[in-house]
């Protein structure tokens, strides 16, 4: 017996009974807002008008013309408002909140982008909103708590286990259950119990749509190879899912590679996981023979997560979505030569995907056409990079920076 | 007859509410554990829950929480879980339960677990979640009946007329209901409200009572009275654990009988 929520054998809603209540009634919100036409009417202009839709594709010429090989486009959702993808799913989890009649919104983060974009729409909506943030995350990611500190948002950070984004969303997850009759909790991906993975790639699919109706009035044609970054999977099933149908386009997912093979190295689930049941949801996640979670590293905080959603984990079953891994340091050569050559600072997460087109474009022949989703800009990662790159000038900054600090 | 109906018969024999302790395997030892299992059983408690400590353990608080995390630090695996529970049935005729979050027997295999917890002389199982309807998929009742293992319920303060008759369609044993909507911990007072619904529980179910999240003295004991058949006390007791630099055996022993008094 096989019910709705499940893809083939992954996904479902394992949770405490307490949560089912909740779940259920989101679950049926859902539904009838995407019936709706004056919701979907809302969402569309939301996005339009607030958050800067539609994302441009922007053909890469100079990289393109330097790999020698396929044709590169770049779905630029870096320059949505917050910087990336994930306000679209935050905009549309807010208007059901709205509609539950719930008057705050938990969130957990990472590296902060969904925090962000959580408190943004929080902001705009009138929610009060928490989020939770591992302290680990946090050491990372300052700059983020700041904003969304001055957005309003309460940032609550995590002590336990790892101190990083499995553990965020643990936390949101218990204050959810003891707050269910006020509270929404903003899933930040397609992870989760179910509605989360099926109703925020519903959302996420507006990336899709437009890449298809963008590249075909560019082209005449539908991409060869798209390909997209994989933490939870939020922008990959956001670009992917309306070309699933599309049997012609290859589909390429890729997770982090971190620095190793060795536990505690990497994120790459489907290389070094295997199948279990945690955080809600049946999936592959980074764990040992006894079921619990193990230690993953990724330069991109966006990437270091143990899980991957469960429809990712289906599609890569039936061989539609191939999974690759890109290294911390691949990734920061394609962040660096993106900017060069083409402008465009990317996210260190995007700069995975970016990073496996660079590796098969010359492969490939010229009239080949490749689009990378990108899924987020890279100013967020200004202190990593500055970090990774060794520099200097920007360490005593820092340093100088603290005294005028003090001084004034 | 399952372990666990011979101490609900004794129960109502003895016309009393029952006391179910709950350990975290491994935590602070696993050699710990089994001496702490024996003194409770020692000191007149009826039920025993094993928890078998998890990484990521969604229905627990702050204080289950970090003994998980110790417990797994020490390197606690389920087999040694296994091998503790055998030990201590060896000893004992209390009732033990294993607490597991699904993860756990998943991927030690839903069949083998069933088996080996049977022979490790367990009576049942709480698995805080997974709900029916991903119960069904797994086999994980289907399994644990053919062992033997009662598959025990668990419903909270927000569960619907529905989902308790869901739930308790296959009730086995006793039906496991919090005190409070959250996850584990010690509360100072007990919200009476939420344990209204109880009363409907109660109407519905076949099987015993047993009430627990936040229950941590003699006097929730007796406010509970009526209302639940087995007092389930879990987080206090770590805690004294936790926050005793050594001898916390006494303080337990002192605790426990407190409550027969």
């Amino acid at each position: 017996m096989r019910k709705i929520g499940h893809f083939g054998k992954f996904g479902g809603r394992y949770v405490p009974e307490m949560l089912m209540p909740a779940l259920e009634e989101l679950e049926s919100t859902y539904e009838s807002a995407k019936k709706d036409k004056d919701f979907q009417k809302e969402f569309k202009e939301l996005l339009r008008n607030f958050s800067g839709r539609p994302t441009p594709l922007t053909y890469a010429a100079n990289l393109t013309e330097k790999l020698g090989g396929a044709k590169i486009y770049l779905k630029n959702e870096g320059l949505n408002i917050t910087g990336a993808h994930k306000i679209t799913h935050c905009i549309g989890q807010a208007m059901l909140a709205k509609k539950m009649g719930k008057k705050r919104l938990i969130a957990e983060t990472g590296a902060g982008q969904h925090g962000l974009a959580t408190a943004t729409v929080a902001a705009k909506f009138g929610f009060e909103c928490s989020v939770y943030m591992g302290e680990e995350d946090i050491k990372r990611q300052r700059p983020n708590v700041f904003l969304m500190e001055r957005l309003g948002a309460k940032v609550i950070p995590v002590s336990f286990g790892s101190k990083t984004l499995k553990d965020a969303v643990n936390a949101a997850l218990k204050d959810y259950i003891e707050n269910v009759k006020t509270s929404h909790y903003l899933l930040g991906s397609v992870v989760g119990p179910h509605p989360y993975p099926t109703m925020t790639r519903d959302f996420q699919s507006i990336v899709g749509k437009e890449t298809k109706k963008q590249i075909k009035k560019l082209e005449g044609k539908y991409p060869d190879v798209i390909i997209a970054c994989v933490g939870g999977g939020s922008n990959a099933m956001g670009i992917f899912y309306d070309f699933i149908k599309e049997k012609e386009v290859n589909l390429i997912g890729v997770e982090a590679g971190g620095v190793g093979d060795k536990i505690g190295e990497h994120s790459a689930r489907f290389k070094g996981g295997s199948i279990g049941v945690v955080e809600g949801f049946k999936s592959y996640f980074l764990q040992d023979k006894d079921g619990q979670l193990q230690k993953t590293h990724s330069i991109s905080a966006g990437l270091d997560y143990a899980g991957v959603g469960p429809e990712l984990a289906y599609l890569q079953e039936t061989k539609r979505v191939q999974f690759q891994s890109i290294t911390d340091q691949e990734a920061l050569n394609a962040f660096d030569l993106l900017a060069r050559v083409e402008g465009i600072i990317p996210a260190l997460e995007s700069a995975h995907a970016l990073a496996f087109a660079i590796k098969i474009a010359p492969r490939l022949e010229k009239q080949k056409i490749i689009v990378v989703n990108l899924s987020g800009r890279g100013d967020k990662d200004l202190f990593i990079v500055a970090k990774a790159f060794k520099d200097k000038t920007f360490k005593e900054f820092l340093l100088d920076y603290t005294k005028f600090y003090e001084q004034y | 007859m399952n372990n666990i109906d011979k101490k609900i018969n004794q129960l109502k024999k003895e016309s009393r509410m029952g006391v179910m302790t709950h350990v975290v395997v491994g935590y602070p030892s696993l050699k710990e554990t089994s001496q702490l299992v024996l003194l409770m059983s020692k000191c007149g408690v009826d039920f025993i829950e094993l928890q078998i400590p998890f990484s990521d353990p969604l229905a627990d608080g702050p204080t289950i929480m970090k003994a998980c995390e110790k417990s797994l630090h020490n390197g606690t695996k389920i087999k040694d879980a296994m091998r503790i529970a055998k030990d201590i049935s060896s000893k004992i005729n209390n009732p033990l339960i294993f607490m597991a979050y699904f993860n756990n027997i998943f991927k030690y295999g839903v069949k083998k677990f069933c088996q080996d917890a049977k022979s490790a002389g367990i009576s049942g199982l709480i698995v805080p979640d997974i709900p029916p309807e991903e119960e069904e998929c797994e086999c994980l009742r289907h399994f644990a009946k053919k062992m033997g293992l009662y598959f025990i319920p668990v419903l909270s303060p927000v569960s619907t007329i529905k989902r308790i008759k869901k739930n308790l369609k296959k009730g086995e044993g006793f039906v496991y209901c919090t005190a409070k909507q959250g996850t584990t911990g010690v509360s100072q007072t007990l919200n009476l409200e939420s344990l209204q619904y109880l009363k409907k529980v109660k109407k519905i179910s076949k099987v015993p009572i047993a009430l627990g999240f936040g229950i941590s003295s003699r006097k929730h004991l007796q406010q509970i009275k009526g209302n639940a058949d087995i007092a389930v006390i879990g987080s206090f007791l770590i805690n004294l654990i936790e926050n005793s630099e050594n001898n916390y055996q006494k303080k337990i022993a002192t605790f426990l009988n407190s409550l027969q008094e």
